[in-house]
């Protein structure tokens, strides 16, 4: 079987080759980028007006000095590093420009962020024991031949009864105009993972005071995240804080995600959550209900973390801030999200709401 | 009717003529920094947990070894079925022990099970548990309600004790 196909498409693209092309190529003087040049003949009034650089002959003292071994050998110092190294430019000056930056991945780019470097913990742990538990707890067995029973659509049409239906769009879910994620059947390629971490921390007296409880604030989460924060202003005003939309900057966030996120998920659970004080867990009825489980620390928590115990001088005491912990998982509900966290050693109480 | 239509197909096609060759590419005329992402520095801590395993991590704290003194393995939560990590009194004298048979056991009647249960550990344990079961006997006889409320209990206590 396998030796015949190439004598099968040889049969194919022989008589390909041998008939005649339609378009008669004397006449057309019309010349492509694609066209090769040897397979139009020049004619004598063309190579009159151009000289194609491929026929010039170079001086022969050129072509005998061009030894550029010889002059790589010769050389007693190295070669600045500009000469041999690519630099990205600094700037993006858009799709047109001539020097575009290398895309992110590439090492020479000024974006890129080498790693991974260490394979964490918590990875670990998912790989070899959480995965598997998760698919096996949330198989569910279907018989051959079943067919699910058909769903009605999420989006529902309008009855005909008024001729002002024709052409609207479709109306929202019933009891609320919210379209809840999908939630698939979990197989071997979507078991949930935690894909992020955000650590968010509004500090209020940022406006109220001064702007060094921001810096304290950032400090204090990068020192347990490792991911330099972002500032925000304020989207809404409170009155009593004197906090006005768009002026005042309250809030720090670091958004961590592969192996910053994998550390700091493990240190958390291993080490901090198990010294708070009076602690039951993360509530039931925490989360987005698309798989986003969120709880808060409060300041005085935040000071378990092993980075700002072993230099807790350094911080203002008071300074401290306590942050919101979200937890962001690749579930789409928050059953699952909870069973992949519960696995992952987050311990939950109260009434399990999704 | 029939007079406007090939007007208006005339003009159609004049104004499709002029737009059709037109290349769309978004072109900005800004340059954007390309700003170098801020990594901070981070060490390697090996991390020695309570009950002796080590692991190593990557931390922004420089202290090469981190011992806890508190963590998932020595936390109730963590480990609801440990007997030590229970507030379990213990009684190795056998004071308090007593101190129930001299005065009573009225004032904690809520810690029933688990001073029963500190009394398994001690070497007396089978007469207790033989005056515990022949009590249990007589309430059977007695009430109802005293079998439907220790059987929870008894179903507690063979658990507690493996």
């Amino acid at each position: 079987m396998a030796a015949s196909e190439p004598s099968r498409y040889l049969a194919r693209s022989l008589p390909r080759a041998l008939v005649p092309s339609s378009r008669h190529q004397a006449f057309c003087w019309r010349r492509n980028v694609s066209d090769q040049a040897s397979s139009r003949a020049p004619s004598a009034a063309l190579s009159d007006l151009e000289s194609t650089s491929l026929s010039t002959s170079l001086p022969d003292d050129v072509v005998k000095t061009f030894k550029p071994l010889e002059r790589a050998r010769a050389r007693k110092t190295q070669l600045p590093r500009s000469r041999y190294q690519f630099r990205s430019p600094k700037y993006d000056r858009g799709p047109l420009h001539p020097h575009r930056p290398p895309p992110p991945s590439d090492p020479s780019s000024r974006v890129f962020v080498p790693g991974p470097f260490s394979l964490p913990r918590v990875e670990q742990t998912w790989q070899s024991t959480v995965a598997s538990d998760i698919l096996t707890l949330l198989y569910v067995h279907n018989p051959p031949g079943f067919k699910p029973p058909p769903k009605a659509p999420r989006l529902r049409t309008w009855d005909e009864s008024s001729p002002y239906h024709k052409n609207r769009p479709l109306r929202g879910p019933r009891g609320g105009d919210v379209l809840r994620l999908l939630r698939k059947p979990i197989t071997f390629n979507n078991i949930p993972k935690i894909e992020r971490i955000t650590l968010h921390s509004y500090v209020k007296k940022a406006a109220t005071e001064n702007s060094s409880w921001l810096h304290v604030a950032g400090m204090a989460l990068q020192a347990i995240s490792n991911v330099k924060v972002e500032t925000f202003k304020s989207k809404t005003s409170v009155a009593q804080w004197h906090i006005a939309p768009g002026r005042d900057t309250v809030a720090v966030k670091a958004e961590l995600r592969g192996e910053n996120m994998q550390h700091f998920f493990g240190k958390l659970v291993d080490l901090v959550m198990p010294k708070l004080k009076d602690w039951q867990g993360v509530k039931g009825s925490s989360g987005d209900s698309s798989g986003n489980i969120t709880f808060g620390l409060e300041p005085e928590e935040m000071a378990l973390f092993p980075e700002i115990e072993v230099n807790y001088d350094m911080y203002p005491p008071k300074m401290i801030p306590g942050c919101h912990i979200t937890i962001h998982t690749s579930a789409a509900t928050d059953k699952d999200a909870r069973l992949l966290l519960s696995a992952m050693g987050v311990p939950f109480y109260g009434k399990m709401v999704n | 009717m029939s007079l406007s239509t090939p007007l208006r197909r005339s003009a159609a096609t004049t104004a499709r003529v002029q737009t059709s060759t037109t290349f769309i590419c978004s072109q900005c005329r800004h340059a954007t920094l390309l700003r170098r992402p801020k990594r901070p520095y981070q060490f390697t801590q090996l991390i020695t947990m309570t009950d002796g395993s080590t692991f190593t991590h990557r931390t922004s704290s420089p202290v090469p070894v981190y011992r806890s003194t508190r963590d998932t393995r020595n936390t109730l939560l963590w480990n609801p079925t440990s007997s030590k990590l229970k507030s379990v009194e213990d009684d190795e004298a056998g004071r308090l022990a007593a101190f129930r048979a001299k005065f009573g056991r009225s004032w904690d009647v809520n810690t029933v099970v688990e001073g029963e249960d500190a009394k398994t550990d001690q070497p007396a344990k089978s007469k207790e548990a033989a005056a515990a079961e022949a009590a249990a006997a007589e309430e059977e006889d007695d009430n109802l309600l005293d079998l439907i409320s220790s059987f929870g209990q008894e179903e507690q206590q063979p658990g507690k004790k493996n």
